[in-house]
């Protein structure tokens, strides 16, 4: 039946070419767009990710959802002292984020300020790479603030500049502070540079009376992969109702969401066009095989029997489909490669779709062998359904009916 | 061999056009019998052929092949029948267009599950008997007329069937062909003692047959 | 002769019913996907410009110079309600408002956030852009310390209805300031920047908090009838800083020609495709009877009526199936315009971005009227080649010719 196949391929030129051609074409055309999809979500969860967000994050119940000084991590030492003796963690910090006033000599500003661990946090996210002007903080910085640059121009500070702060600290009670302007960052987060300072947190717990208390721990692995199976061990081991240890993709769940959605939308796109070459691959099939009915019939008159008839055409469907398949994903596979290094920049892009997080003027394509492999096989099937109807076409006939047929 | 009794087929049945194409038909052939299947146009004898072949159920009556009865198989199991038991020619060559010569007198033998070296010197063996051994490698659409229909016979004849069916093989050929072809099958006939029924109203088939059956109207008139 | 070959044509045209019905089922199917995605996606876009004009910044908009870039009370325009007088007489303004903006603390007990508290007059506002559409939860009401606030502050800050805030900024004089506020509604506009940083509340007591003067706005926010409006209105008033829609969300711009360059490409394929389709059985058609069309040429039938007998043929097979298409197109598109796609699994996202939770389509009576010209186009287009074999055959070798 294989060589029989290969001989009818060959004989019925034209809707093999056909039918190679859609199949070819629908092949890229799935593996690219696909992967440009994936490419461009995973970068804005990368990106989300490296600016401020961790892979774990520690929280007291309720800090997230009712908020307030009273759902602070207390003895916050004894939570990292446990945390250090898992594997799998490859750095860890502890912030104090609270809200306030900034005010420069004539403007003010709301602006969240955050204690942070200077050194640790250099290892933990992008602020510190974020730097443009100034320098960024370390132990002894003392009142320095290293302040976000949209906050920096709506303040219309310079560096050396003293700001005062209002807000209230952890006991409830009233805060004020004077800080000095050390460092600017900029992340491409438009939101989050117009809205964030730092401050050293040594400095800010006297201010605050935060000392061993948190916010939350914030936490880098050694593999992003790992971070279920790492979050189940910090759940053994903190062994305390009182906390819950999230990972990113509940911290990031909103965008996560989005990105599913986009998904979706984009493979809504997309099955209008599988549908379309599926129907036109399929008509084309059932026009071969409708032009071959007394061909057929004598075959099932001398012995070849319904599975025989769907050998038949299913070995034509599939050399048809792997010859196409088998040029186009080479050619696919490399377009993915070479974008997912150099990814496609759209000038101003990030710029104008600051509001919904874009931070990057990149579109990066995701070069996935698992990804090409199951998109491999929605064509491969696809191709194979085609079949189906021409197969019980040509079988309504009974033999001696398809000799005759005109 | 081949036994039939009270055997009736109908087309249309129920219908305002109901038509009876066999009526209680009762026959033998033995094996190695070169019969003819004749009668005027729309006697019945195509519809007895096919119903000898398996190719077609009937309605009442039992058809026996070598004993066994397959006038009431379904149709995966007369497809079988089909492949190991008969060959076929049919008035329109029916050749598959994309084999060669050598693979459409193979294509049965292939079918069955014979190996390539059986196949290939079956294949040279029949193709000399009938004369194209030269033409092996060629398409059909580049053959004659006869040369094609002898492809078509030495298809039927290369898996050694119990019997061949021929339902008008020589009526798209010329006289000379015709008797060529005529020739040909009461040699095979007689060397490979394989049963030959035909369906016909040739003349010349008509007189060099062993056994002819005469239908009219549905019923055997004349044996 | 005419009637003959039409009679033909339909008969022939049904001659191989599954090949047919085939190719009608693939128009029609094809037709009527890309119809729901392009209703689907051009609803998306339309409900958002939509909104975003009718809760933000109107067809025109007028600020005093600087304040875009500031974002400072000093950059107010001082003489609004002059202005707004002189506005309204212009022909072609249809709706105008006035709107006061600062940008500050906003705080519950627990919470705080950056925030932009708008005063606003509700009946302008209604008339304007229909506001009270708006409404997600609650009930407006700007009475007292009421306020109203954007769907994505309200779940930063945790609040819901009767929540109590503070909102802190610097007033007019340079002072900090705070005013109490009580939500009385949840505002979703689907205008991002207000559902995510909006607190609006009335534009008098705004005036009071911030020290303002009730003739000074921050923003003229103009509805207008056409174009030629909003150049008359970038004329009379230069000295201040005028902008229109697109050039204040050059975002909604992109959106808008991404969704016509996408659409467009997304039509071109799946019409290309539909081409193949027909190409093929058409051709083949033509194929199986060329014995009858040699036949008909023989004995005296000239070539033009075979070829206007084929192209109805083609033309009764497309148009069937852009019927099939063009009604179940239009069934799909009514239930996305009248009742959506229920995306509610998936609210927070979409309401990140801005988007309802369920997605609205739009029907256009272009979708039908270009698709119909493609397939029809594609019909005709597919007998071309066919034809062609047909014309430089001679009757007497298609009369010989075997299949």
């Amino acid at each position: 039946m294989f060589r029989f196949a290969l001989k009818n391929i060959l004989f019925y030129r034209g809707r093999s070419i056909t039918t190679f051609a859609l199949t070819f074409i629908s092949t890229i055309l799935f593996i690219v767009y696909v992967s440009m999809m994936d490419g461009s979500h995973k970068s804005m969860l990368e990106n989300a990710l490296k600016v401020y967000t961790g892979a774990i994050e520690i929280y007291h119940k309720d800090y997230r959802d009712i908020g307030g000084n009273e759902y602070l991590i207390e003895d916050v030492k004894a939570i990292t002292n446990k945390l250090s003796t898992i594997k799998g963690i490859q750095a860890y910090t502890t912030r104090y984020e609270t809200y306030g006033l900034l005010s420069s000599k004539e403007h003010s500003a709301a602006s969240m300020l955050a204690g942070i661990e200077p050194e640790k946090e250099k290892d933990l996210s992008s602020i510190a790479r974020a730097l443009r002007e100034g320098e960024f903080l370390d132990e002894d910085s003392g009142n320095c603030l290293y302040m976000g640059k949209g906050l920096v121009e709506k303040l219309k500070l310079k560096l050396g500049a003293e700001v005062s702060f209002i807000g209230s600290a952890s006991d409830d009670s009233f805060a004020a502070e004077i800080f000095k302007l050390c460092g600017v960052f900029k992340t491409g987060s438009s939101e989050f540079d117009s809205s964030v300072s730092f401050v050293n947190r040594t400095y800010f717990d006297k201010v605050m009376y935060t000392d061993n208390k948190a916010s939350y721990i914030n936490i880098k692995l050694d593999d992003l992969d790992n971070v279920d199976q790492v979050n189940e061990k910090i759940i053994n081991i903190l062994n305390d109702e009182s906390l819950e240890s999230l990972t990113w993709k509940t911290l990031m769940k909103t965008m996560v969401e989005a990105m599913e959605v986009d998904s979706i939308f984009g493979y809504i796109s997309l099955a209008l066009f599988l549908v379309v070459i599926f129907f036109v691959i399929m008509i084309y099939g059932f026009i071969n095989v409708s032009s071959r009915i007394k061909e057929f019939g004598v075959l099932r008159c001398i012995g070849l029997c319904r599975a025989d008839v769907f050998s038949l055409l299913f070995y034509e469907i599939v050399i048809l489909s792997s010859l196409a398949v088998a040029l186009a994903t080479p050619i696919a596979a490399y377009i993915c490669y070479y974008y997912s290094i150099n990814p496609i920049v759209i000038e101003g892009m990030s710029e104008m779709y600051k509001d919904y997080g874009i931070v990057s003027d990149e579109i990066p394509f995701d070069f996935n062998l698992l990804t090409i492999s199951w998109n491999l096989g929605v064509i491969y099937l696809l191709n194979i359904l085609s079949v189906i109807y021409p197969y019980f076409y040509i079988n309504s006939f009974r033999p001696i009916e398809a000799t005759r047929h005109v | 061999m081949i036994r039939l009794e009270k055997v009736n087929k109908y087309f249309y049945k129920g219908e305002p056009r109901e038509v009876h194409a066999l009526r209680d038909i009762d026959l033998n052939i033995e094996k190695g019998e070169f019969t003819l299947f004749s009668g005027p146009s729309g006697c019945g004898k195509t519809t007895l052929l096919n119903a000898i072949g398996a190719l077609d159920s009937i309605d009442s009556g039992q058809i026996y092949l070598d004993d066994k009865e397959i006038g009431s198989l379904n149709e995966e199991e007369r497809t079988r029948i089909r492949l190991e038991e008969m060959g076929f020619v049919f008035q329109a060559y029916n050749l598959v267009p994309v084999l060669t010569v050598e693979e459409n007198i193979g294509f049965v033998m292939r079918l069955r599950g014979f190996s390539d070296e059986e196949i290939k010197q079956r294949v040279l063996e029949v193709a000399s008997m009938l004369e194209i051994d030269n033409k092996l490698q060629t398409l059909p659409n580049a053959l004659s007329g006869g040369q094609q229909q002898r492809v078509a016979v030495a298809r039927a004849v290369a898996g050694k069937p119990k019997i061949i069916l021929a339902d008008e093989p020589t009526a798209n050929l010329d006289s000379k062909n015709s008797k060529a072809l005529m020739d040909m099958m009461k040699e095979l006939n007689k060397k490979e003692e394989i049963s030959i029924i035909f369906a016909s109203h040739d003349d010349y088939i008509m007189e060099n047959v062993r056994r002819v059956v005469t239908l009219n109207d549905g019923r055997i008139v004349d044996v | 002769m005419f009637k003959l070959i039409v009679k033909m044509a339909w008969k022939n045209s049904f001659l191989r019913l599954s090949r047919t019905l085939l190719v009608i089922i693939m128009i029609a199917v094809s037709m009527s996907m890309m119809l729901g995605i392009q209703g689907l996606y051009d609803g998306m876009a339309d409900t958002m410009i939509d909104k975003n004009r009718r809760s933000g910044s109107g067809d025109v908009s007028i600020f005093a110079k600087g304040y875009r870039v500031n974002k400072d009370l000093q950059y107010r325009i001082k003489n609004a309600d002059e202005l707004s007088a002189e506005i309204k007489k212009i022909e072609g303004v249809k709706e105008l408002v006035l709107r006061v903006k600062a940008e500050g603390l906003l705080s519950t007990a627990r919470k705080s956030s950056f925030a932009s508290m708008q005063g606003i007059d509700l009946r302008a506002e209604e008339s304007f852009g229909d506001f009270s559409e708006f409404l997600k939860e609650g009930e407006i009401n700007l009475e007292g310390q009421g306020a109203l606030i954007g769907l994505e502050l309200a779940k930063r800050l945790k609040v819901t209805i009767g929540s109590k805030l503070v909102f802190s900024t610097q007033d007019s004089s340079g002072e900090i300031n705070s005013i109490a506020l009580r939500i009385r509604a949840i505002m979703q506009t689907t205008n991002i920047v207000l559902d995510t940083n909006a607190i609006f509340i009335d534009a008098k007591k705004m005036h009071r908090f911030l020290g303002t003067d009730s003739s000074e706005a921050t923003q003229i926010a103009i509805m207008t009838a056409d174009k030629k409006t909003n150049d008359l209105l970038k004329a009379n008033f230069s000295d201040l800083d005028v902008k229109s829609f697109l050039q204040l969300q050059p975002m909604m711009k992109q959106m808008q020609d991404v969704m016509i360059i996408f659409n467009s490409i997304t039509f071109f394929i799946v019409m290309t495709v539909v081409f193949i389709g027909i190409l093929g059985v058409m051709y083949v058609s033509v194929l199986d009877r060329i014995r009858e069309f040699g036949i008909a040429m023989g004995i005296g039938m000239q070539y033009r009526y075979i070829r206007i007998q084929i192209c109805l043929e083609a033309l009764f097979v497309g148009f069937i199936g852009y019927l099939g298409g063009a009604l179940l197109g239009a069934l799909f598109l009514l239930y996305l315009r009248d009742y959506g796609l229920d995306l509610s699994a998936f609210s927070d996202a979409l309401e990140m971005w801005g988007y309802a939770s369920t997605i609205k389509g739009t029907i256009k009576i272009s979708y039908f009227t270009t698709t119909f010209a493609a397939i029809i186009s594609a019909s005709l287009f597919s007998v071309f080649i066919p034809l062609r074999k047909i014309k430089r055959l001679n009757p007497i070798e298609v009369i010989k010719a075997e299949k």
